[in-house]
């Protein structure tokens, strides 16, 4: 009891059952959200600052957010993630394509249905699989809904299928709450897409956070850390991982179901190509998957540099490796996961410059250590084990 | 009651359960003690009673008391964890815990299944009071309170396996497997481990079933002892016959009377 009590102590502000912030917690939040709320206003006076890679930033996040359910709970890790992003966007388009409806919700409806679906019947593959065969696993389905629809004719192969009225290239986009929008009015259709998203956002990420806090959530990580006890105290293991599965494909199928209606236009490429699990995977990492909100910054930052790096540099890929490469080893807990940490270690150093010579023995010391280790493996390498 | 009926378990040519048929628990709250040297089959028949692994022949029957008598029912095909809900329930050999986790979360997360709440993901984990009760008696109980929220795998060895028997205890058990509850703990530790345990025991009226290796522990606590050499049971009975068995001695201890 001792730890709840502890924290129960400082003064906080209960938002939910559940969801209780400090004054500095709750202010920060607001102003997080009066910010992504303002984005539309204020994207004209920065440069880099846009609309399209904010919005889209925020649906890779959502869709991260579902895959940080596996990887924090189950500690399992889903390399075929696109299959759920992908089929939400492609659920939506089929229902304009096929049927003809053109009613945003509606279509957002069918894709998170057909992205769940798809989710509930993978997932009743893999959940007997851990560790390397379940990742290969679900890349492995991952690859396969590419390839059907890089093949398809009817789902367009490389082209994809768009989803303005009668599919046609100068169609008007899906209404949206009972308003239509004509073509010229794509901007208003935007803005009202996006408005919808940051509410859907809210929501998804109240109800992860409430999942991850909830006796289903503390039996996944009960998985995660040991699965055979997790079953000698009655947890149905597989039936579990198969439903946080299926809940992690519902995420996916929000974001790429809000995906397709914001791009209008979806292709294989984008949507379900096995980089794009990669992405976000990364996203998750990235952010930092132990939180709620790591996901989204992920989501964000990655397709904030995705988009504006290959601008700058021609080796942008090398660039977004490198920062994979010091997120792993410098920040394992991802951007938001460490902000605690960094912020403390920031403080300490403040009050206490001393430090810094430390920080630099630290550091000399581990580079001594390093270069010994090199020069052993070396020795054996050269000369056999003495 | 618990039964083992001619449960044959084999691993490649090793016969490494051959033909036992064992009941526990006669009287409920009766402890036996499995005891046999290395490689006797013993954590293999514990397995096959829970279902970690499945008999190549034979079967696992459970007898419920009712109002007409005493029904059977054979839960050979049954998964672990529905075997747990029927009040079957292990510890392992080597502590199984979740190890990130606190002593507390460990508890709580085993108690949460057995109140069957692991569906909830709406709920909070630590908003429901019969579990919280139920988390702080047992915490009382293994006296775990100065640990209660440390993350497990920081924990001493002793209070490990403490909290491993304290998860099972959590699972409201009928019958209580244990596989060798004080391996691995000091001398001195490995008494007061074993005492909580009975304690326990005997206080829910368990009917238990505990692998141990150390003589004195089974003189002290067993009503009833089963010795398994090769697969085989060797000897079943008071567990007096460690001192006048001299063949089951022998077999056990390596030594003549005389020494």
């Amino acid at each position: 009891m001792s730890n709840e009590d502890q924290s129960e102590e400082k003064e906080t502000i209960r938002l939910m059952k559940g969801l209780h912030l400090t004054k500095p917690q709750l202010a920060l939040a607001l102003v997080g959200l009066v910010v992504v709320l303002l984005v539309p206003e204020i994207e004209g006076f920065f440069d880099n600052l846009q609309l399209d890679t904010f919005h889209n930033g925020i649906l890779w996040g959502m869709a991260a957010l579902g895959l940080a359910l596996l990887l924090n709970k189950t500690e399992l890790v889903s390399f075929g993630h696109a299959a759920f992003f992908g089929g939400g966007a492609y659920g939506g388009a089929m229902l304009v394509n096929f049927v003809g409806v053109d009613s945003g919700l509606l279509i957002l409806f069918a894709a998170v249905f057909f992205s769940t679906a798809m989710a509930f019947a993978i997932g009743w593959f893999v959940a007997d699989y851990v560790a390397i065969y379940f990742a290969l696993l679900t890349l492995a389905f991952g690859q396969l809904l590419y390839a059907i629809a890089i093949g398809s004719p009817t789902l367009g192969q490389d082209e994809g299928l768009r989803l303005r009225s009668g599919g046609e290239a100068s169609g008007d986009p899906p209404s949206l709450f009972g308003i239509e929008f004509t073509l010229q009015q794509q901007g208003e259709y935007r803005l009202v897409l996006y408005y919808f998203t940051i509410l859907l956002l809210i929501a998804s990420m109240i109800v992860m956070y409430r999942i991850m806090k909830s006796p289903f959530g503390s039996a996944l990580e009960a998985i995660g850390q040991n699965r055979t006890r997790a079953r000698f105290i009655g947890i149905p293991v597989e039936r579990y991982v198969w439903g946080a599965f299926t809940i992690s494909g519902f995420y996916g199928g929000i974001a790429g179901g809000l995906y397709g209606l914001r791009q209008l236009s979806i292709g294989p490429e984008g949507t379900l190509y096995v980089f794009v699990s990669g992405e976000i995977l990364f996203m998750a990492i990235l952010g930092g998957f132990q939180t709620i909100i790591g996901p989204i910054i992920g989501g964000i930052v990655l397709t904030f540099l995705l988009d504006n790096v290959r601008f700058l540099t021609e080796h942008f890929e090398l660039i977004i490796g490198i920062l994979l490469l010091l997120v792993v080893f410098v920040l394992p807990k991802g951007i938001w996961g460490s902000s605690e940490d960094i912020k403390n270690g920031l403080m300490t150093r403040v009050k206490n410059p001393a430090q810094l010579g430390a920080d630099v023995g630290t550091l000399q010391k581990m580079l001594i250590n390093a270069v010994r280790n090199a020069i052993t493996t070396i020795k054996i390498i050269l000369f056999g084990v003495k | 009651m618990l039964e083992a009926r001619e449960l044959i378990k084999e691993f490649g040519d090793l016969r490494a359960t051959d033909d036992v048929s064992l009941t526990f628990g006669k009287e409920d709250g009766e402890m036996t003690f499995i005891v046999g040297p290395n490689g006797a089959g013993k954590t293999t028949l514990i397995n096959l009673l829970t279902g970690l692994l499945e008999p190549d022949e034979g079967s696992v029957i459970i007898h419920e008391k009712s109002e007409n008598g005493t029904t059977e029912r054979d839960i050979t095909d049954m998964d672990p964890e529905q075997r747990v809900k029927t009040g079957l329930v292990r510890s392992f050999q080597v502590v199984h815990v979740f190890e990130e986790m606190t002593v507390r979360e460990n508890i709580r997360t085993a108690s949460l299944s057995n109140h069957g709440l692991t569906r909830s993901f709406w709920s909070l984990s630590d908003e429901h009071e019969e579990v919280e009760n139920d988390v702080d008696e047992l915490i009382e109980q293994f006296r775990l309170e100065d640990v209660a929220g440390d993350v497990a795998e920081t924990l001493p060895h002793g209070d490990r396996k403490l909290l491993d028997v304290a998860m099972s205890f959590a699972l409201d058990p009928r019958y209580l497997l244990l596989d060798e509850p004080t391996s691995g703990v000091g001398a001195r530790e490995k008494e007061y481990v074993i005492e909580t345990v009975v304690e326990a025991s005997k206080s829910q009226n368990v009917t238990t079933v505990t692998i141990e290796h150390d003589m004195d522990i089974v003189r002290e606590y067993a009503d009833r002892m089963v010795a398994l050499v090769r697969g085989e049971v060797f000897r079943e009975g008071d567990p007096s016959l460690l001192d006048t068995d001299d063949e089951l001695r022998r077999t056990l201890l390596g030594v003549t009377p005389d020494e």
